[in-house]
């Protein structure tokens, strides 16, 4: 295997609401290896968003450590998490939100450079320009600002910024969610060059599972705060064993009317249950259709019951 | 079987301070009883401006109806009156929104937002009309109907909300239901659901319906006709195998191959070709070098370049042409008209043009 950069052990992420503690992320290990691509999907609410800003610094963890390339950071300390911030970037979900609506292009991607004190002035702008052209857009397009711009030509601007300051991590929070089928499939090009040319690692987060399995190495499966199964892509997607992944993949549908007329589909009842004060044991044995007794007395934890098949099931392995 | 909906060359413009959007464009279809057509496109595409017109929702101005026809179970839609489309609404044809939320009112229980719909409708006794309520979200499949008669909106999930619109929907057992987009803001397992849940209600109740989408997957499930739209008109109609099988207009393709194919592993596959690949919203190639894109095993998505067409000026010749990567002179100077690819499977493009050179097919 290649090498680790991002070693997570235990990291919690609990939030203090009316009526209880929200446990959006719990006690999740996982490591990502320097190159790869490392999907995480999951419905709403299931925390896999609250995760990758965990691993981004922006909120800092509950409890847990972090491991950047065998080092532990502190994501607390405010300085540490600036020095990380230069290594580790974001692409946002929504291209509207996330651009400065009155900060030019040129700007908002420079920004980064200036607060990490990357490059003299002159340099800065050649790299603007370079970076322009990297993801697909013109010069002239860095003395316009985000609203003169497309929906994928303005995510195109997002990673031309979280590029400038040459990190290692990217995590990639629903990147294409926003966009339209045509352009979706731009972006997810772009952003495997990218990868390819800068030796990139991705945390991908995305609902899509189609497109996460396309672009993933490894995938995991989140639930209610937990990551439930954990393989390589190919795997997961054709060895699915823990029930919520298979109830989750079945469920997408497939743009091929032969095979969704001959899919057998697994129908989950109800909703995923709120993550405030979440009753012991396992979190789906309400809507799992395979529960048996002892789901709703111990939580299962996540052991590997194949080489690199991880899953958290009384019933696996 | 007879036809309830019959649209022809309906235009629909949008007048703004920018001038006028031509959202629809000369659109042509029709709905048989108990059949469901699904209208595909990407946003701004007028899949949604033409849903709202057949039950004229759009306000008038700044919508306007250039001209065209629409004939909705004998009704004239587009010389009705207000009242007169009150009264078709609810009755003869029923809408679903994207988002449940906002379409129900969050002051009032939902038992009595149905009750409301029922007597609005229909004379009945208040009696009648509680059991009718329960009946109702019980066909939804909403658990505890009694109960949940007496709670808002937002006491319910999404996945219930949108259920809870689907009962309001079926009350007068319409012959039409349009759903515009009635999964997209729900998540995978909670679609899985509904679109098991409108198969049902549709085999309960025959009711004809018109799938609103941008997700091809969701097409493939439900429908049994498709109309691709693009830039305000419909580029390909045919049945749902044509479309996924032997789509014959280069934009139905190129949405096909752009999606990854969940079935196939992770492994390299050769022969495709590498001039549709290039990405870039402004057409040119980024710097990127093109040939890596098999380094990992991976087979590289076929995207389209560019973006959709603006309507508010919008090309003279086929609205795809900009983006199509077998463009020819003729695409930008003139409209396609429709050619006949095979039974009830139509297409608007210059390539099926007899005096046009076969190349190696469209596909």
């Amino acid at each position: 295997m290649a090498e680790r950069l991002l070693h997570t052990e235990e990291i919690d992420k609990y939030f203090k609401v009316a009526g209880g503690m929200l446990k959006a992320v719990n006690h999740i290990s996982i490591d990502i290896y320097k190159g790869e691509t490392f999907g995480l999907v999951g419905e709403s609410g299931c925390g896999k968003s609250t995760l990758g800003r965990v691993l981004m610094g922006i909120y800092p963890p509950t409890g847990g450590i972090i491991t950047y390339n065998g080092e532990t950071v502190n994501l607390r300390n405010a300085k540490t998490r600036r020095k990380y911030a230069k290594k580790a970037q974001i692409i946002f979900q929504d291209p509207y939100a996330s651009l400065d609506p009155r900060m030019t292009v040129g700007h908002i991607i420079s920004e980064g450079m200036e607060i990490h004190d990357m490059y003299d002035k002159h340099r800065r702008t050649e790299r603007i320009v370079e970076l322009l052209e990297l993801v697909g857009l013109n010069k002239e397009h860095a003395n316009r600002f985000p609203h003169e711009f497309s929906g994928g030509q303005r995510q195109r601007i997002g990673i031309a910024r979280a590029l400038a300051v040459e990190p290692e991590f990217i995590v990639c929070d629903e990147p294409i969610s926003a966009l339209d089928v045509s352009i979706q499939s731009q972006i997810v090009n772009l952003l495997y060059d990218l990868q390819q040319k800068f030796n990139l690692t991705y945390l991908f987060i995305a609902h899509d599972l189609n497109i996460v399995k396309y672009i993933s190495d490894r995938v995991g499966v989140m639930y209610l705060g937990n990551i439930v199964e954990l393989a390589s892509s190919d795997n997961l997607y054709g060895n699915t064993l823990h029930p919520y992944s298979q109830a989750l993949l079945s469920s997408v549908p497939v743009p091929d009317p032969k095979r969704e007329a001959q899919k057998k589909r697994i129908i989950l009842t109800g909703d995923v249950p709120s993550p405030i004060n979440t009753p012991p044991g396992c979190n789906f044995a309400g809507r799992c259709p395979k529960v048996y007794d002892l789901c709703h007395e111990q939580a299962p934890v996540l052991k590997e019951v194949q080489p690199h098949h991880f899953v958290a099931c009384h019933l696996a392995g | 079987m007879s036809k309830i909906l019959d649209v022809k060359d309906l235009h629909v413009s949008f007048d703004t301070y920018a001038g006028e959007v031509k959202a629809v464009r000369g659109v042509s279809f029709y709905l048989e009883q108990g059949e469901v057509l699904a209208i595909v496109g990407e946003s701004g595409c007028g899949k949604s401006v033409t849903a709202q017109t057949l039950m004229r929702l759009n306000p008038e101005p700044p919508a306007r109806i250039p001209y065209g026809e629409i004939n909705l179970c004998g009704h004239d839609i587009i010389a009705a009156t207000e009242k007169e489309m009150q009264a078709i609404r609810g009755k003869d044809a029923a809408m679903i929104f994207q988002d449940p939320m906002t379409c129900l009112n969050p002051t009032m229980p939902v038992g009595k937002q149905l009750a409301e719909a029922i007597r609005r409708h229909q004379n009945v006794s208040s009696k009648e009309t509680a059991k009718k309520v329960v009946e109702l979200l019980e066909l939804v499949k909403i658990p505890n109907p009694g109960q949940r008669a007496r709670q808002y909106p937002h006491e319910y999930s999404g996945g219930m909300r949108q259920r809870a619109m689907i009962a309001m929907a079926v009350i007068c057992n319409p012959k039409l239901l349009i759903a515009d987009e009635p999964t997209t803001a729900l998540d995978v397992t909670i679609q899985a659901q509904i679109m098991d849940l409108l198969a049902d209600v549709k085999e309960k109740t025959g009711t004809a319906i018109i799938l609103i989408t941008h997700d091809l997957g969701v097409v493939a499930g439900l429908a049994n006709r498709v109309a691709v739209m693009y830039g305000g008109r419909i580029v390909e109609t045919a049945d749902v195998d044509d479309i996924f099988y032997r789509s014959a207009h280069p934009y139905t393709t190129a949405l096909l191959n752009s999606l990854p194919n969940p079935e196939t592993d992770r492994k390299p596959k050769a022969g495709r070709d590498p001039e549709i690949d290039r990405d870039t919203e402004s057409g040119q190639d980024s710097e990127i070098d093109r040939d890596t894109g098999t380094d990992r095993g991976i087979e590289r998505l076929v995207s389209i370049p560019g973006s959709p067409p603006d309507l508010l000026a919008p090309p003279v010749g086929c609205p795809f042409a900009s983006r199509c990567n077998k463009t020819m002179q003729i695409c930008r100077e003139k409209m396609p008209p429709y050619f006949t690819v095979g039974a009830g499977h139509q297409s608007a493009c210059w390539l099926l043009h007899s005096d046009c050179p076969k190349t190696d097919s469209v596909n």
